[in-house]
């Protein structure tokens, strides 16, 4: 239980967290003073955007060259702080819209959590978590001046816009979490030259 | 400003890399990605002006960008863990302040320089020949938000000492980038905003190019030249101010350059998007006219254009157009467009227009003259099979042909020639004086936008 105190508290849990609910309600009580269809579209999306990229920054601790040498199976938990990351994000997001009375289809949420956890994963393992949320920040800004399209390249593009059952989404996702997890289980945090 | 310590600043800091970031994402996004940006009669590198209002459409994701990544540098004496050291030494706060924010600032507006660089070589090496400087304000506005933007972000890191200041930021400034942004509507002739168009003129961002002749209109530029003015202010300020009456302080020049800023922009969102008046004279070579954006295109068009109307005199009598101009009245998405009596209309939006040339194109005047477009073709407008049909089969009935399919619009050449196929079989059946009847009432019909060619042609009722 220490452990897992002290784990939370050099991965600014209670911050992310804190940033991860008030971010959704942030977005949620703009949707209400919006007009009619406060959910459509990418509303959702930015929120786990934001939860994703607020997680992101517990990817890596104060000191990744201290952590290293801790005599702990780090790969383990690496993955299960990744996979806890994108449960919460989700169900940030579901509970929020569930005290509005609507919903963004589950499939869409767990699809897009998982490949946002992913891409904030293969940021932090690439450049370390203070750079981890530029790639879901900029994909999704990315994908929302693309205009939709059936074409497959469009379609990788924007996979986090689209509906969900869409195959090339749901495999963008799949490959985007698996690589993501695979990467930062193996690397932890990267970034040579700009870690301090 | 030292220009060792600037030198030094560069070499060693984040600074070139955000340029770097920036200029590569929006490279990427305008030469590889396929859009409207690449297609079609507004594409990036049609028009100066073209060009200028694509790289600050850009801004929609280069702005949150430019903010996160100056946050994450403002960060940069926190996480080297010497901000007590810095406190201690006797050089005035500015100085490191302006430095920081200098080099950033420059580096980003450099990259914007470049990318601007990268468009005007290709405009130059493409078919524009309105030349003009009005495209420069809107370039220059767009460079200024890159780095108003990126010093606002180090002043609030700096003020927000925190890892979870720079995704905050960036996040919160996608999110407003995104609800302040125009959009082409089927409400209005230019884009329309969610918000008050003032409030939505506070996003350094415009609404993307649908029509070549549309450029910002001053109030506009000289409104976010003041807030984004005042943002770079707050964020010099942020950086360089010590105390928490120092920081609220440092917010005064945001607050006054908005309230400015808000006072400065045109009301309604037809003051903000104007026609460019030179840009739309038109060039006339005898009865054919263009636009002077479009100048290029008159010689190639001329020759064809001249024989149509030939041709349409011959087929509809008095009642032919004279003219062939291209049109300049704004319009909204899917309005009906304007149909003249006495003009061939013609729209270099429409794509079975653009790529025509020499003996297709004189198929396409004919076909636009006997039966004007009634719903319009686009980039993001079809048209309908009906229209296209009926105006294979007047261009092939004057040329004395079998009707050929429309190239270049969204029906597909198989869809036009089962519409087009049945109705032709009947129509070329019947006795000359009766064709000519039926040109005529498709004629009137389109004319009037009341009926549908393809029905008259086909002598009223479709199947």
């Amino acid at each position: 239980m220490r452990w897992l105190t002290l784990y939370a508290r050099s991965r600014h849990a209670p911050a992310s967290l804190a940033v991860v609910l008030i971010s959704a309600l942030a977005v949620w009580a703009l949707a209400r003073t919006g007009d009619g269809k406060p959910w459509s579209g990418w509303l959702p999306v930015l929120v786990l955007v934001a939860g994703a990229a607020a997680v992101s920054v517990g990817l890596g601790g104060q000191d990744p060259a201290l952590e290293r040498t801790a005599a702990i199976r780090w790969m383990p938990r690496r993955v299960a702080h990744v996979l806890l990351g994108g449960v919460l994000i989700g169900a940030v997001l579901l509970a929020v819209q569930t005290m509005d009375g609507q919903q963004t289809s589950p499939a869409l949420v767990l699809r897009n959590s998982a490949g946002l956890m992913g891409l904030v994963a293969v940021g932090a393992a690439c450049w370390g978590r203070q750079y981890a949320w530029t790639l879901p920040c900029v994909w999704l800004a990315f994908s929302m001046v693309v205009p939709p399209s059936t074409d497959v390249v469009t379609q990788v593009l924007t996979w986090m816009l689209l509906p969900s059952g869409t195959a090339v989404g749901t495999w963008t996702a799949l490959v985007l979490a698996a690589a993501g997890t695979a990467a930062h289980a193996a690397v932890g945090v990267g970034g040579g030259g700009v870690r301090r | 400003m030292n220009p060792r310590i600037a030198r030094i600043e560069l070499r060693r800091s984040a600074a070139p890399w955000t340029g770097a970031v920036v200029l590569a994402a929006a490279l990427v996004f305008l030469c590889l990605i396929p859009g409207p940006w690449s297609t079609g009669s507004a594409l990036w590198t049609a028009q100066w002006t073209s060009m200028a209002m694509w790289t600050r459409h850009m801004l929609v994701f280069l702005w949150p960008l430019a903010v996160g990544l100056g946050a994450l540098q403002g960060l940069r004496d926190r996480r080297s863990k010497m901000t007590e050291l810095l406190a201690g030494t006797p050089r005035p706060a500015w100085h490191r302040a302006a430095v920081q924010a200098g080099t950033t600032a420059f580096t980003l507006v450099s990259a914007f320089a470049l990318l601007l660089l990268v468009g005007a070589v290709l405009v130059l090496a493409g078919d524009a020949s309105y030349f003009h400087l009005g495209w420069l304000p809107i370039s220059l506005v767009g460079a200024l938000g890159l780095g108003a933007g990126a010093v606002f972000g180090m002043g609030a890191a700096r003020a927000m000492p925190s890892i979870l200041t720079p995704p905050a930021l960036a996040v919160a400034a996608l999110m407003v980038t995104n609800f302040l942004r125009h959009h082409r509507s089927s409400d209005a002739e230019v884009p329309l905003a969610l918000v008050p168009n003032p409030v939505a003129l506070l996003a350094p961002t415009v609404a993307e190019v649908h029509e070549t002749l549309l450029t910002l209109s001053a109030p506009v530029h000289l409104g976010q030249t003041v807030w984004l003015l005042g943002m770079a202010a707050t964020g010099v300020a942020l950086l360089a101010a010590a105390g928490p009456r120092a920081r609220l302080l440092a917010l005064t020049p945001l607050v006054v350059g908005g309230v400015f800023a808000l006072l400065l922009f045109p009301a309604g969102p037809r003051d903000t998007y104007v026609v460019d008046r030179e840009a739309a004279a038109q060039v006339c070579d005898g009865p054919v006219c263009v636009t002077t954006v479009r100048q290029a295109r008159l010689d190639g068009m001329a020759g064809p254009a001249k024989e149509a109307l030939r041709l349409l005199s011959g087929a509809l009598g008095e009642r032919a157009p004279v003219g062939v101009r291209e049109t300049t009245a704004l319009r909204a998405l899917s309005a009906t467009p304007e149909r003249p009596r006495d003009a061939v209309l013609v729209d270099f939006d429409d794509g079975a227009l653009a790529g025509a040339r020499g003996e297709r194109l004189t198929r396409f005047l004919i076909g636009q003259g006997i039966v004007p477009l009634c719903s319009p073709r686009s980039r993001t407008e079809s048209g309908t099979w009906e229209d296209a049909a009926a105006q294979s089969i007047a261009a092939a009935w004057v040329l004395g042909e079998q009707p050929r399919p429309l190239g270049g619009t969204m029906i597909s050449a198989k869809g036009q020639a089962e519409t087009s196929g049945p109705v032709w079989k009947r129509f070329s059946a019947l006795p000359r004086a009766e064709q000519r009847e039926r040109i005529d009432a498709a004629h009137t019909a389109a004319l009037s936008c009341k009926g549908d060619a393809l029905t008259e042609l086909n002598g009223g009722a479709l199947r």
